[in-house]
């Protein structure tokens, strides 16, 4: 269905961790699903891969050497962060003096996270106005003083200069002195974080660093399974905006991996249906989640995500999420378990089969009552994500995807695409490796133009350092956004590049037609 | 020595509250507060509480300085204050007029415009007004209570915080508006500025008293609900619920430093009423059914149902449950004097005021002529 799956020509493998199960999908280079797997999730991560990938393999009709590319989904990131467990000391460098001393470093976080991660801070002079004026020169030699004031005592450093969306010069400039002399500390930069608004870029900068040890521990915990496993593929961790990042890439950037999970199942429900513009909804156990795909990608929020009491301006999956879903089916009455569950309403109302006793009469009428008062809210729900555009498909995924109707008020019609229940592994396994590029600019069509051009070609190659095959990589989207309030015009600029990912070469080669697969790049990392 | 009147300090107990009450009357004008709590909140740990002084207690001698963000809010939210404006702007205001000043006090009581004085306030160590210029968000400097009363705008103040002030000797008002603008932009977009400097005098029949206790009530109260906050604000300010209901249409653009458009609420459930708002920045115009039911001056509301937050027009969205309050603005709107600087006329709506509650006062006189 989509160009991306094509490049691999072996087995794609998809996983995606959640907190009650882990799924695993394997998809050949058809796209189509030829074995599945549902494990309970645990507490140790390396534990659920090592499951989940065991429990696919086990049954023998799986050569492993034949797996190319394996695609990883969790949320451990955001858990990491609410559990304050797992996070790096940072030392917290902002460009911007004189300016922006009034709100200091981190001083809008918790207390309690903040002394978990605080390493240091200090403002120096640099940064510029929104039409790229120099507010100061950058102090060099203050930033080399910060440096080694904080040397021993960060794992990892978080730079934010003033207007960086508009010219990064000086986050560079200063993240090389950094690295020239704190040796192999993880430097994060601004402006390939977040965008305008410093005190919100700048804290989505700190937690990405903070956030750097755990993806490594994930990427490791990977890497053990894929060897232990005999399997010779090529590793990427799924992002919030549907893409996939190569380990050695991903692991600079683990914030963008937050809020991957609904990405994934929206990706994997459009897979199955042949829809790339969809309202998606995700029915699990205890609740329903509820998301729109624009052009094979999920919908972005505007409003500003905050994670452990921090507010940062990541943008997320647009998503409405109801505390419902179709409850534990073990405890379900339909099971001759105690509990009335949305499930076994759904089962008394004939939308689906399960469980073998059947629904005691004396509790059907109380279930009807809560299966309209949740085929009520899910309508509400699809509408505001629809954003009332009748005639938009709805796929339904997920484990309890059951208690969904089949028809929905103002909905062209309900779709339950084929492998629903595990949508969100088939999600990550047929990704496409994804780049992006974005800054801020005036709003004159000729500047604009040029940087479109700029940022395509920065786009392109951030997709290819993120492990897409770099033959095929094109853009997928630009956006142009306008700045609100301003007496010049400015516009925020994004674009977005994708590649099916470069795996290693497999045996029979590539289909006749194509070019060869060219050889891997020697080095992932980035420059 | 001077002797205040303590009834009411600004401090880390109540700011959140005053916030929320900044917030909820500037119905999302005024720019976020979030930037200007936070300011607020260090500037009171580093330096105490904010006294809060009511109009009738300034002296025959001292100097209220009206002061605010001038300019773009987004920008703003990039170009993070230095902490230096307040001293800088005070600093020169008391060189042209040859004295300290003794108060600082929000030109806007709406959003940021709310919080940016109390943080300069308790960093230069002085009472804030219990009062403001506007009661509410309007976009332009001459839709001021002062300017009604006839004091000049100027000299006023820009500061850019890192060193650059301008000061503006105007010939009127509008010109002041006009020039500070321009002058906004050679600054970065966004600059911190004061106008409207008066004495004690002067500020007792010119400013809108009251300002900053209503907002700290109204904050308090929306605190302390935990359902219901449309019908709770009405009652609170004396407004009328409009609607409540979902957001069934959304129309908007943005541009030129403006966001113009509409929204239409449906309520929905028992009848088929249908609310639609005149966006422009704020929201100006309410209409049911093609009849007007509130206009600016008074201020038209939108809260989130879920928990009685306000919602700018920027972030409106389609499908939202949402509440739709008209709180009436302080009486000075209402004169004719006052609709000249704030009616509908003024923002393009060639019809007469509507207030959107039933007002003591007779709004007769408010016509347009």
């Amino acid at each position: 269905m989509t160009p991306e799956r094509s490049g691999a020509t072996g087995l794609r493998m998809g996983i995606d961790v959640g907190s009650t199960n882990t799924d695993t999908v394997l998809v050949d280079a058809d796209g189509s699903v030829t074995a599945r797997a549902k494990v309970p999730a645990v507490a140790d991560l390396a534990e659920c891969i090592d499951t989940a990938v065991s429990s696919l393999l086990v049954r023998g009709t799986v050569d492993p050497a034949a797996v190319c590319a394996i695609s990883l989904g969790t949320d451990r990131s955001q858990d990491s962060v609410d559990a304050g467990a797992d996070l790096r000391r940072v030392a917290v460098l902002r460009i911007g003096a004189p300016l922006s001393g009034a709100i200091p470093p981190m001083a809008t976080w918790p207390a309690g996270l903040r002394s978990m991660v605080d390493a240091g801070t200090a403002i120096v002079a640099g940064g510029c106005e929104l039409d790229g004026t120099r507010i100061a020169p950058l102090d060099e030699r203050a930033v080399a003083r910060f440096a080694d004031a904080v040397a021993g005592r960060a794992d990892a450093v978080a730079v934010t200069a003033v207007f960086s969306p508009v010219d990064p010069a000086d986050e560079l400039r200063a993240a090389r002195i950094l690295a020239d002399r704190l040796g192999p500390v993880t430097v994060s930069a601004s402006h390939e974080i977040g965008s305008m608004g410093l005190l919100e870029r700048e804290n989505a900068t700190v937690l990405n660093a903070a956030l750097s040890g755990g993806v490594e521990h994930t990427a490791s915990a990977l890497r053990a399974v894929v060897r232990r496993h005999g399997m010779d593929a090529e590793c990427f961790l799924t992002q919030r905006d549907g893409t996939l990042r190569a380990l050695g890439h991903a692991t600079r950037f683990p914030i963008l991996a937050i809020g991957s999970g609904p990405a994934n199942s929206m990706r994997g429900g459009a897979h199955g249906s042949g829809l790339a513009d969809a309202v998606v909804v995700d029915v699990g156990g205890s609740r329903t989640t509820v998301g729109r795909l624009v052009d094979g990608f999920p919908d972005e929020s505007t409003s500003p995500y905050t994670i452990g009491g921090v507010v940062t301006n990541l943008r997320l999956p647009d998503l409405v999420v109801l505390p419902l879903g179709g409850g534990s089916l073990r405890d379900a009455r339909c099971n001759g378990g105690p509990l009335a569950t949305l499930t076994d309403a759904a089962v008394a109302d004939g939308r689906t089969t399960a469980g073998g006793v059947g629904v005691p009469e004396s509790d059907r009428a109380g279930l009807a009552r809560r299966l309209a008062r949740y085929d009520q809210l899910l309508a509400e729900a699809v509408d505001r994500i629809g954003l009332g555009a009748h005639g938009l498909p709805v796929l339904v995924v997920g484990g309890g995807g059951g208690i969904a109707p089949d028809r929905l008020p103002g909905i062209g019609r309900v779709v339950r695409p084929p492998h629903g229940e595990v949508a969100n592994a088939v999600g990550a396994a047929v990704a496409p490796v994804g780049g992006t590029a974005e800054r801020i600019c005036g709003g004159r069509p000729d500047l604009l133009r040029r940087a479109v051009e700029e940022l395509s070609a920065e786009a392109v190659d951030h997709a290819v350092q993120a492990g897409a095959w770099p033959e095929r990589v094109r853009v997928a989207g630009v956006e142009e956004i306008p700045l609100s309030y301003l007496r010049d015009p400015a516009v925020r600029v994004r674009v977005r590049a994708v590649g099916p990912p470069l795996v290693p070469p497999r045996m029979p080669g590539p289909p006749s037609g194509r070019p060869g697969v060219p050889s891997r790049s020697p080095a992932r990392s980035p420059r | 020595m001077r002797c205040y009147v303590l009834d009411v300090q600004l401090s880390d107990q109540n700011i959140e509250a005053y916030a929320l009450g900044c917030a909820v009357l500037g119905a999302g004008g005024g720019g976020d507060t979030p930037v200007g709590l936070a300011m607020a909140r260090l500037a009171i740990a580093e330096s105490g509480p904010v006294p809060v002084l009511p109009p009738d207690g300034l002296g025959p001698d001292t100097l209220v300085m009206p002061c605010g963000l001038i300019g773009s809010p987004t920008i703003a939210h990039e170009r993070i204050w230095s902490g230096q404006e307040g001293r800088q702007l005070a600093d020169a205001v008391a060189a042209l007029h040859d004295r300290p000043v003794d108060t600082v006090m929000c030109y806007e009581i709406a959003g940021a415009n709310g919080l940016l004085p109390v943080s300069w306030a308790a960093l230069l160590g002085l009472p804030l007004l219990d009062a403001d210029g506007m009661g509410r968000a309007f976009p332009e400097m001459q839709q001021q209570a002062m300017h009604v009363a006839g004091v000049p705008a100027g000299p006023l103040v820009l500061t850019d915080g890192r060193g650059n002030d301008i000061v503006l000797h105007t010939a009127n008002n509008t010109d002041a508006e006009r020039l500070a603008r321009g002058c906004t932009a050679a600054l970065g977009g966004v600059c911190a500025g004061a106008l409207y400097v008066m004495t004690g005098p002067v500020a007792r029949s010119a400013v809108i008293p009251g300002s900053v206790s209503r907002a700290l009530q109204v904050g308090t109260a929306m605190q302390r609900c935990r359902d219901g906050w449309p019908s709770a604000l009405a009652e609170l300010t004396g407004g009328r619920v409009l609607a409540e209901g979902r957001i069934v249409e959304l129309e908007r653009s943005s541009g030129a430093g403006f966001t113009r458009g509409h929204a239409v609420v449906d309520s929905g459930t028992t009848d088929t009423r249908r609310l639609r708002l005149e966006l422009q920045n704020e929201v100006l115009l309410a209409l049911e059914d093609g009849e007007v039911v509130a206009t600016v001056p008074d201020v038209i509301a939108v809260l989130a149902l879920e928990d009685g937050r306000p919602i700018g027009t920027e972030r409106l969205e389609y499908g939202r449950r949402v509440g739709v309050v008209a709180i009436p603005t302080p009486d000075v709107w209402w004169t004719p004097a006052g609709l000249d600087v704030v009616g509908p006329r003024l923002f393009g709506y060639d019809l007469a005021p509507v207030p959107g509650s039933a007002r003591p006062v007779a709004t007769g006189a408010g016509r347009d002529s």
